[in-house]
């Protein structure tokens, strides 16, 4: 395995306010690293770092050996090569289904259209939506929706997918599709950062879990260190709230 | 402490006054002569004539004034650039050669009163029927190096279409004309004309250009007494006709023939009725009118009649967007600063007018009531002066009609107005009655800017003598305000031959009613056109990361929003051209203005209309690896439309709204329209609710057009 992503000393400041106080992590090729930890601790500030929508203040954040961290970095290619997936889905509401996921491949000169095309009809089809390639964003529930971005993003064929909170907005009986979606991409070997609540879906597809409180990263280990063993008081604390509700 | 320092500089003020009043007579008394530098050669200015000796324009009116001020000059040609240096170094006194005052110049110089203006002119071979700039298109023009009116024609290249060929000489450049090569060339006017009135076959075809004035120069802060000198004597010749003399000695022309054939433009009042009114044809008549007119036939000109309204046209004049303004202005000491007038061509007093069926016919009537007057007029200036003693209040109007109104109506008790005006409205069926006799006798005069357009003023002199010994301006008189100016009155009325119901006022403005909503559609949709342009641009400065271009979009928001429409289109018409010198079109202005003043609030709810757009739009794309611009015009623009697109309608009924705002730059749109039909028949009531009908029509059109509109872009 080799490293994908390597973090040193990410600070990011909002004014006055120090969200990430000197972050380290490392992300290898094909792993799955799932962020945990209470609101405000830091984890989505932390993965939007990680394609640059937050500016870090400073620290390193090295990617395919490129510090992406550095002014002089063309951030646009590189975030062609990350995939996104946000909270709130964030698709884009002037376009049919079909033109949300071919729009980044086709503008960005990767795929003719119909190429981009019978892609976007493939990835639909692989996040069970095949026959919503014409519909509106407005006809589809917040899961259809979560997993039409998730084809969007990885419709520029991505080595690496971000998701922030990915069904922190869908009714409960949504959940399970989207995360199905997600288990399948893991399995095919994609490198994923997940920020979550989903503590199932840590133990179950986690290759490491990390726990972040006040802008630090306290424990790491595998979902068996950090479920069945945790050493640190406050993941202790934050796990016996969230699992004995 | 405060009283001693107070002390202390009246003394030295009083010290200071007294050397100065000692010293001025001293050097007064030196009989000095003055050591002036000019030019080599600048035919007609400066030049060796054939028993060589220096002559010209320059040199024959520093002679004259010399001797008309009783000291002695010594004109030195050493060359322009020679003779400005000497000045600096204090080895000339001063500088007359053809020298154009320009601000860096003010700098290093004082300029006595300007005493030629010149400017660039096109020429064409003699008999050509090339005659204006447009005319070019294609063909040929001859410049010479160098000068100004090489600049000028250069900088209409490209408008106009025309090549150039430059020469090295005035000769050969005129000689290119005349042989057919070149249709037309450019040179400055006086060099031309002289050329002209020195056998050369050529004729000139367009007005000056890039205009500017001929001074004479001191070193800076030197030499007061001799500038002084300088005025005072440039005004005696100008006064006495030496200056007249000498410019046409060189120039072959008179002060006559200096207005023969162009073009004034005459700013007059909207309504001064029997001076200025729209008749039944809505052409502009009147004493002043009629008046204008005659002189100009008789001396020769033309005049562009402006019914700008009497302030604006005033202010027109000031700032140079008209020639001469005369609109029964009353010749007092106070506006002699800022304009010159004509000799008197009518004797005009205030008087008081109350309703017909009021009781009040004395001055001492009027305490603890309300009096009604026209801003401007020397009915306001009286009603001000005597306000105080006879203890009544004042209440101002921008037209005759409105002050009218409210008199009949009963919320004024009285106003006050020149006398021939009170009759002929009283004549026209304003239920109004005169009951004071004239007062404060004042003269009305033709005016011009103070120290401007001498020809024009000089020659409506002359031409008001011709008329009045002619027995025309009798006539005029007479035809408005009747051989005996009471009696008749009450008397004939052509007012009643004309049909004063709603039908039979439409029918009769039909024509004025149309053209008015012309020019206001016509405005509107140039003005919406540019306004969007600028508030899009603007707007998306506003929403672009970069602090200095959303610094750009909130100042300019920020400024144009800030100021009333009214005071920016006055700024843009008025103040505009009194900083430039350029006259800029009534249209022009109008449309600059309302493109700034929409502008900027379409540019508001553009900016508004994107922040509207979820923040995660942006994000989203921007994670996809779209740049910002892509991301702006595939994504948040299309959604920020949508938002947009009612304000946008409602912005565009405002500005049509707003069209009627510009009445007060004259331009001759639906409102000052229906502002110029009451001046003339005083149906205040009913042609306002016609007009306002006409409007209503129109936006309600507007309103059916934008709902269909956002039903088709709803999201």
């Amino acid at each position: 395995m080799s490293e994908k992503v390597k973090v040193t000393n990410l600070v990011k400041t909002f004014g006055d306010n120090e969200v990430l106080k000197g972050i380290n992590l490392t992300v290898q090729n094909n792993e799955v690293v799932v962020i945990i930890g209470p609101s405000g601790s830091g984890k989505s500030t932390l993965l939007r770092n990680l394609n640059k929508l937050e500016e870090p203040t400073s620290g390193s954040i090295v990617i395919d050996n490129v510090d992406i961290a550095r002014n002089d970095v063309d951030i646009n290619s590189v975030r062609e090569n990350i995939g996104m997936v946000f909270q709130h889905f964030n698709l884009f509401k002037n376009l049919s289904v079909g033109e949300n996921i071919m729009l980044a491949p086709v503008e960005l000169k990767k795929e003719t259209k119909d190429e981009a095309e019978a892609q976007a009809k493939k990835l639909l089809e692989t996040v069970g939506l095949q026959e919503k390639f014409d519909a509106t964003v407005q006809s589809l529930s917040g899961g259809q929706q979560q997993r039409v971005a998730i084809a969007r993003a990885l419709a520029m064929n991505p080595d690496i997918m971000l998701f922030d909170e990915p069904t922190s907005a869908l009714d409960p009986e949504m959940v399970g599709d989207v995360l199905e979606v997600m288990k399948k991409l893991a399995k095919q070997g994609m490198t994923m950062v997940v920020v979550t609540h989903e503590m199932g879906f840590a133990k179950e597809v986690a290759d490491r879990v990390v726990f972040v409180d006040d802008g630090q990263i306290l424990e790491e280990g595998t979902p068996e260190q950090i479920f069945e063993h945790p050493k640190n008081e406050r993941l202790q604390d934050f796990l016996n709230k969230i699992l004995n509700v | 402490m405060k009283q001693k320092v107070l002390t202390a500089f009246g003394l030295l003020v009083a010290f200071a006054t007294i050397l100065f009043c000692l010293g001025l007579p001293g050097s007064k008394a030196q009989a000095k002569t003055y050591q002036i530098g000019t030019d080599v050669t600048y035919p007609p200015f400066e030049f060796a004539n054939k028993q060589n000796k220096y002559v010209g324009i320059d040199i024959d009116i520093m002679k004259a004034i010399a001797k008309e001020e009783g000291f002695k000059v010594n004109v030195k040609p050493v060359g322009f650039n020679a003779a400005v240096q000497s000045v600096q170094s204090g080895q000339l006194d001063g500088i007359i050669a053809g020298m154009t005052i320009t601000p860096q110049r003010k700098d290093k110089f004082d300029f006595g009163t300007p005493y030629y203006k010149t400017g660039a002119v096109m020429a064409v071979k003699k008999g050509s029927d090339i005659t204006s700039l447009k005319q070019l298109k294609g063909k040929k023009v001859a410049l010479k190096t160098g000068t100004a009116a090489a600049d000028y024609a250069n900088s209409l290249k490209k408008k106009y279409g025309f090549k150039t060929v430059t020469f090295d000489d005035s000769d050969n450049m005129y000689q290119d004309v005349t042989t057919g090569n070149s249709v037309a060339c450019f040179d400055d006017q006086p060099v031309l004309q002289y050329g002209i009135k020195h056998g050369l076959k050529l004729q000139i075809a367009t007005k000056p250009a890039n205009q500017g004035w001929y001074g004479f120069g001191v070193k800076k802060g030197t030499h007061k007494d001799l500038v002084k000198k300088f005025n005072a004597g440039l005004k005696k010749i100008q006064a006495n006709g030496t200056y007249d003399k000498i410019v046409g000695k060189y120039l072959g022309t008179s002060s006559n023939s200096k207005v023969k054939g162009k073009t004034f433009v005459i700013g007059t009042d909207v309504t001064f009725p029997p001076f200025e009114f729209a008749n039944k044809n809505n052409k502009y008549v009147g004493i002043d009118m009629d008046l204008i007119r005659a002189i100009a036939n008789e001396q020769g000109f033309k005049v562009k009649i402006k019914a700008l309204g009497f302030n604006a046209a005033v202010q027109a004049v000031e700032s140079g967007q008209a020639d001469g303004v005369i609109a029964g202005m009353s010749i007092t000491n106070e506006r002699k600063a800022q304009f010159d007038f004509s000799k008197p061509y009518f004797n005009s007093g205030v008087v008081m007018a109350v309703a017909s069926n009021s009781k009040i016919h004395k001055l001492s009537e009027l305490k603890g009531k309300r009096v009604a007057v026209k801003t401007g007029t020397s009915g306001a200036d009286y009603a001000n002066s005597i306000k105080k003693k006879y203890g009544f209040k004042v209440v101002t109007f921008d037209d005759s009609n409105n002050m009218y109104q409210d008199v009949s109506t009963g919320n004024s008790v009285a106003c006050f107005e020149d006398h021939p005006v009170m009759q002929y409205a009283i004549k026209q069926g304003t239920k109004l009655k005169i009951v004071t006799k004239p007062a404060l006798n004042a003269p009305y005069g033709f005016a011009v800017k103070k120290g401007h357009n001498k020809a024009l003023l000089q020659a409506f002199n002359t031409g008001l003598e011709d008329l009045k010994a002619s027995g025309t301006y009798d006539t005029i008189k007479a035809k408005y305000l009747g051989a005996d100016e009471i009696k008749t009155a009450a008397k004939t009325s052509g007012n009643s031959a004309e049909d004063r119901t709603f039908i039979g006022l439409i029918k009769q403005n039909k024509g004025a009613l149309l053209s008015g909503l012309q020019e206001t559609l016509w405005l509107t949709v140039v003005s919406i056109f540019f306004a969007t342009i600028f508030g899009v641009l603007v707007g998306l400065m506003g929403v672009v990361p970069n602090k200095f271009s959303q610094g750009t979009s909130t100042t300019l928001i920020y400024l144009f929003r800030g100021m009333p429409l009214l005071v920016l289109a006055l700024f843009i018409y008025t103040g505009i051209p009194s900083l430039t010198g350029q006259k800029i079109p009534a249209f022009v202005a109008g449309v600059v203005t309302l493109t700034f003043n929409e502008g900027a609030y379409i540019a508001a709810f553009v900016k508004g209309g994107i922040e509207a757009v979820d923040p995660g739009q942006m994000e989203a794309s921007r994670s996809l690896g779209l740049p910002f611009g892509k991301s702006m015009r595939k994504i948040i623009l299309p959604q920020g439309i949508r938002i947009m697109v009612p304000s946008f309608i409602n912005q565009f009924i405002i500005t049509l709204k707003d069209t009627s705002i510009l009445s007060i730059i004259g331009l001759l749109e639906l409102t000052q329209t229906g502002k110029i039909i009451i001046a003339r028949n005083l149906e205040g009531f009913k042609v306002w609710t016609i007009v306002a009908a006409i409007y209503l029509i129109i936006i309600t059109l507007l309103t059916w057009l934008s709902n269909w509109v956002q039903r088709r872009t709803k999201v």
